[in-house]
């Protein structure tokens, strides 16, 4: 497994996640299944939309693009294109202060902690962590190969 | 020409060092290593072969989609039914009868009941979302007429105010007015976002126009809890399980309905009504 097929993998988890949460945002599901924590507080807050969409169909998106790229990025075409592993750590941080933001609404404005909100933010942080050392491994490489 | 020439070179230079990169640059690095070893140098560009996507990354993938998909499915298909606690809600002896907040026309060919739950989220999607289309297209076009009816759950702890809320907003006139306000703002007075959700309808009372004393005193003495009950019972003795709940034709809806259901069960209830020709009162005395 390359670092881009763990990117990959934690994507297509967290794909699901965010469209749990969506499916629950537009009615389809009733309740959220949520044993710790309050998900119906936070995901009927007025922050649980975003540029009139709500948060979690725009973290679908994003899992959805993050994925993409880096199911793309295991191809041998690709593996060495050191622009996949920007682009990864590029959106990845992007994620990672979106989740920031909503976890500190969680925490500080809505008091109520919703648990796929968090295991969601964990993934998106775990995204960004492999991007970054996927990355590294150019920048070793052209340390290395320059000394 | 010359435009091209500093392009063309630039190609020439660009393109071969992309492709051959690693080998050109790597060979020397790797020049002096046995090639079979298993471990590769950190410092190595990473190779391309096609044994770089093995099998069990799809499997892991395909594993991912299969629970993810089974696990979405069974929360989709679900019932939404909340019988278990709805019978622990209680409170409906001796209530008297059932008695909801009409919005329409008192005569309209169709009469929609609304059993909801002030905190319940469907509730709050289908008042803020959907709801206002069926008001515009279906109430206000005199097609339909909808009763509101208090199904307020026990497992949300502010509900039964919000309902005492907006049948003290009725005693003035303007239970619509509250309705509308109570589920829009939803987020910040359900049970599990304050424990006192007082002076939120206080504020909401003063912003829909209430006489807000007379408001409030009728919402500290509790004095619709009555009226509450009694359409809560008329709901449970109907069958109603779970928020919100819609009859239409003395047929039962549960869950959430968009606009073009409510608009096809309203249309055939209509059709099935058999209207009376020319009963239109005053308009029909004009047609000659």
């Amino acid at each position: 497994m390359t670092k881009r097929m763990i990117v990959a993998a934690l994507a297509l988890a967290g794909i699901f996640i965010a469209l749990y949460l969506t499916l629950y945002k537009l009615g389809v599901i009733g309740e959220l299944s949520c044993s710790i924590g309050s998900c119906e507080t936070v995901n009927t807050s007025k922050w649980s939309r975003f540029l009139g969409l709500p948060v979690a169909a725009w973290g679908v998106l994003f899992y959805l693009d993050v994925f993409a790229v880096a199911l793309i990025g295991t191809l041998p075409r690709f593996e060495n294109e050191r622009l996949i592993s920007v682009v990864l750590v590029a959106e990845a941080a992007v994620g990672v202060l979106f989740s920031a933001w909503l976890t500190y609404l969680e925490l500080g404005v809505i008091h109520a902690i919703c648990i796929w909100c968090v295991t969601s933010a964990v993934i998106v942080t775990l995204i960004l962590v492999v991007s970054l050392a996927d990355l590294r491994d150019f920048r070793v490489t052209d340390a290395g190969l320059g000394a | 020409m010359h435009l091209y020439t500093p392009l063309l070179a630039f190609a020439s230079r660009t393109l071969p060092t992309q492709r051959t990169r690693n080998p050109s640059r790597k060979m020397p690095a790797n020049n002096d290593r046995p090639r079979d070893r298993n471990v590769p140098p950190r410092n190595t560009v990473r190779e391309s072969s096609g044994s770089n996507r093995p099998k069990a990354f799809f499997w892991i993938l395909g594993l991912i989609a299969l629970v993810g998909v089974a696990a979405l499915g069974y929360v989709a298909s679900k019932p939404k039914s909340r019988a278990a606690e709805v019978r622990d809600v209680a409170d409906t002896t001796n209530s008297g009868p059932a008695q909801g907040y009409l919005i329409g026309k008192v005569d309209a060919p169709v009469k929609i009941l609304e059993y909801a739950d002030f905190e319940c989220p469907s509730c709050g999607g289908w008042a803020t979302v959907t709801e206002p289309d069926v008001r515009t297209r279906i109430i206000n076009a005199g097609l339909a007429n909808l009763t509101y009816y208090d199904f307020p759950l026990n497992q949300h702890r502010n509900t039964l105010a919000a309902s005492n809320a907006a049948a003290c907003a009725d005693e003035q006139g303007k239970f619509w007015q509250m309705h509308d306000r109570l589920f829009q703002a939803q987020d910040e007075w359900n049970g599990e976002a304050t424990e006192q959700p007082k002076p939120f309808f206080k504020r909401y009372a003063g912003e829909v126009g209430l006489d807000v004393p007379k408001w409030e005193a009728c919402f500290d003495a509790r004095k619709y809890n009555k009226r509450i009950g009694a359409n809560l019972a008329d709901g449970l003795r109907r069958g109603v399980n779970s928020t919100p709940t819609f009859v239409i034709a003395n047929k039962l809806y549960p869950g959430m309905r968009t606009y073009d259901e409510i608009k096809r069960l309203v249309d055939s209830a209509a059709a099935t009504a058999s209207p009376v020709p020319g009963a239109a009162s005053s308009t029909s005395a004009t047609k000659k």
